[in-house]
């Protein structure tokens, strides 16, 4: 459990202004649809805004870090488009 | 026994045999995963387009429940319960199909259309009426809970005044909009001795979403019978299994991968493997706030 929270602290130290943009980017995400609950097509086009960021965000972070790889920027878009579509379902089901 | 527990090990922890990466994380099986959500997404989308009356909308929004709901949470203020009436409820019907007639989210209608005239077009000739109006959530909790986190709306559900309440869910397409739209009507009859003619009304006292009007009541035989309590609704069963389906479905969905991500990170931080990879803890994130879109995205609006 020690490595574990050892490396979590390492991984934010290491780069703090990064999750910090990304936990302030989630946090926008959530009072946009707060803000637009019940308008299904603005609620996905937030939603398509917030997965594409991800998308950037990881491609920077690597960047940033000299540890940038074609495996990594096609990990971060398979995740990011799989949550995309699987909110789609429930956002705009047809 | 053995090989189910190796098999597991191959999948969630990384090891030698799956390249020091959790074989769930690895690109295949994500792109498996992301095929798998895009043939549930257009799956649906054929299926609906074929048979749009029966697939078109995913809420789990039952009459049934909405009545329930709504006197239970008169019980808990020790409140009488309303009767379910048959006129308001084609009221609210009548209501809901005008907004996507007319393209419209208000109370009033463009044309000035009012709750209270479809009330009175419905053969419910009333001393108190009051309307309550949701669009867009997906579950009927949501929506009385919307309902009671609003003063105006919670004022609605909870006066005294009222005896009877009739419901409509109906779907259609709202400003280019696939929208569900929940109308909930309230009303009290006029008193027992009143006039079968259509009653002359003072100008009604009109807040948000009730409308009141102290109407000028001759006296004669009563036309207000009490109303069968009928709770019947014509919503596709597919539908409301859809959408608890897709919504339970993609929470267990996100539970695996939060799960999977905290696992991996786990090991691979206790094993000190170096490996070039997505950053679990941004995966992490990124899914955590996913999940709260996703519980964010089963509340509509309210009027």
């Amino acid at each position: 459990m020690n490595h574990f929270v050892l490396q979590l602290k390492k991984e934010l130290k290491k780069g703090l202004f990064d999750y910090l943009l990304l936990l302030t980017a989630g946090i926008l995400f959530l009072l946009s649809l707060n803000l637009f609950k019940g308008e299904r097509l603005l609620e996905f086009i937030i939603l398509f805004i917030f997965t594409s960021f991800y998308v950037i965000w990881g491609i920077y972070h690597h960047i940033i870090e000299d540890s940038l790889h074609l495996k990594t920027v096609i990990e971060y878009i398979l995740i990011a488009f799989t949550l995309m579509f699987l909110l789609k379902l429930i956002i705009l089901p047809s | 026994m053995k090989s189910v527990k190796r098999f597991l090990h191959h999948l969630f922890i990384p090891q030698e045999t799956n390249n020091y990466r959790a074989k769930a994380l690895h690109l295949d099986f994500l792109t498996y995963y992301l095929i798998f959500v895009l043939f549930l997404t257009f799956g649906f989308k054929i299926l609906s387009s074929k048979s749009a009356d029966v697939l078109g909308f995913a809420t789990d929004i039952t009459i049934e429940k909405l009545y329930q709901l709504t006197n239970a949470a008169r019980q808990e203020n020790q409140l009488s319960n309303l009767n379910y009436n048959q006129q308001l409820a084609l009221a609210a019907q009548k209501k809901a199909s005008d907004m996507f007639t007319n393209n419209y989210w208000s109370h009033y209608g463009p044309n000035g259309t009012t709750p209270w005239d479809f009330i009175l077009s419905s053969g419910y000739r009333y001393e108190f009426a009051g309307e309550n109006l949701a669009k867009n959530f997906l579950f009927s909790q949501g929506v009385i809970d919307a309902w009671l986190n609003s003063p105006s709306h919670k004022e609605n559900i909870l006066r005294k005044d009222y005896t009877e309440v009739g419901f409509a869910v109906e779907n259609g397409v709202l400003n280019g909009e696939e929208t569900t739209i929940v109308v909930e009507m309230f009303g009290k009859p006029l008193a027992s001795a009143i006039a079968k003619e259509v009653p002359v009304f003072n100008q009604p006292e009109i807040r948000t979403n009730t409308v009141e009007a102290k109407s000028v009541a001759p006296t004669e035989i009563p036309i207000i019978q009490p109303q069968p309590v009928i709770l019947a609704q014509k919503t596709s069963s597919q539908n409301k299994n859809f959408g608890r389906l897709s919504v339970n479905s993609s929470l267990i969905f996100l539970a695996f991968l939060i799960l999977t991500f905290i696992m991996d990170f786990y090991f691979a931080s206790k094993l000190r493997i170096i490996r070039i990879s997505g950053k679990n803890l941004a995966h992490l994130i990124f899914v955590g706030f996913i999940f709260l879109g996703l519980i964010f995205l089963t509340k509509g609006s309210i009027l």
